[in-house]
């Protein structure tokens, strides 16, 4: 299984380059700058499909075996974050730094749960709306939702306001996020490193 | 809450061993199982080793551990 995950691995990375090229060729195709005409081009379409779809097949399969498997995790993701533990010092401080990126981790999450949670709204009605003669609001508010969906689905506003402020949630994508927080982990890991090794 | 501990300060001989071995941090790092690295840090004061690191060091200079590794108060 471990050899057989190392052939998968290598065939993952050292696909990368054709599959980059095939990419080009897919969008080449679709756009047209390709001519349709000949069969050699749709074939090598169709190869390009198949190619993807085998990548990407790949792809997942390499990201459950690195959850679930402790030597597989440790042979490629102590290499892509320079970890290394020659002896016993270095051991030591592998886990000061991996303490350290661990709980500024946390920091970094707790901050931008607060950040999702919070919902606040500064606006202007029209003087007819008025209450107590007063037309301008702050709205605070709250908000969780389990499901990606359910926070798209937001009521729209029966009011007629004038928004001057308006925040609600993070507006960056869950993928921005989770692809932030994987470089989060490997600088601050190999900051945190730097820094004990000195 | 424990009761804090005053912190005892190790200090070693292991350049003393080392230069009179006529050896480099690498040779000794080599026959130790080390990285230079780790010799440098011990040397400087910045690293304590662990037990069995300190006793393979002491055994490859065939003496104690109390000859190469002590308290600074007991030399004192």
């Amino acid at each position: 299984m471990k050899r057989f995950d190392s052939i998968l691995l290598k065939v993952f990375l050292y696909g990368l380059p054709a599959l980059a090229a095939l990419a080009i060729f897919a969008y080449l195709y679709s756009t047209g700058a390709v001519s349709h005409a000949t069969g050699y081009a749709k074939f090598m379409n169709s190869i390009a499909g198949f190619v993807f779809a085998m990548w990407m097949t790949l792809s997942i399969y390499l990201s459950v075996r690195l959850m679930f498997s402790g030597p597989f995790r440790e042979q490629v993701i102590a290499r892509i974050t320079f970890m290394r533990e020659r002896d016993e010092r270095e051991a030591i401080l592998t886990g000061r730094a991996t303490k350290a990126t661990f709980l500024t981790s946390l920091a970094i999450l707790i901050f931008l749960f607060c950040l999702s949670c919070i919902q606040v709204s500064i606006y202007r009605v029209p003087p007819e709306r008025a209450i107590n003669g007063k037309t301008g609001f702050v709205s605070l508010g709250l908000g969780f939702s389990l499901l990606e969906h359910e926070k798209q689905a937001r009521p729209v506003d029966t009011i007629a306001k004038e928004d001057i402020f308006s925040y609600r949630g993070l507006p960056i994508s869950s993928q921005s996020i989770i692809l932030m927080l994987i470089l989060w982990q490997i600088l601050s890991y190999n900051y945190s490193m730097r820094r004990l090794i000195k | 809450m424990s009761k804090s501990l005053p912190q005892l300060k190790i200090i070693n001989r292991l350049h003393v061993f080392r230069a009179v071995q006529r050896m480099t941090q690498e040779q000794l790092a080599k026959e130790v199982g080390v990285t230079r690295a780790t010799i440098v840090a011990i040397e400087g004061g910045g690293y304590n080793p662990s037990l069995e690191l300190a006793f393979r060091i002491a055994r490859y200079f065939r003496t104690d551990i109390n000859t190469i590794f002590s308290i600074e108060e007991e030399i004192k």
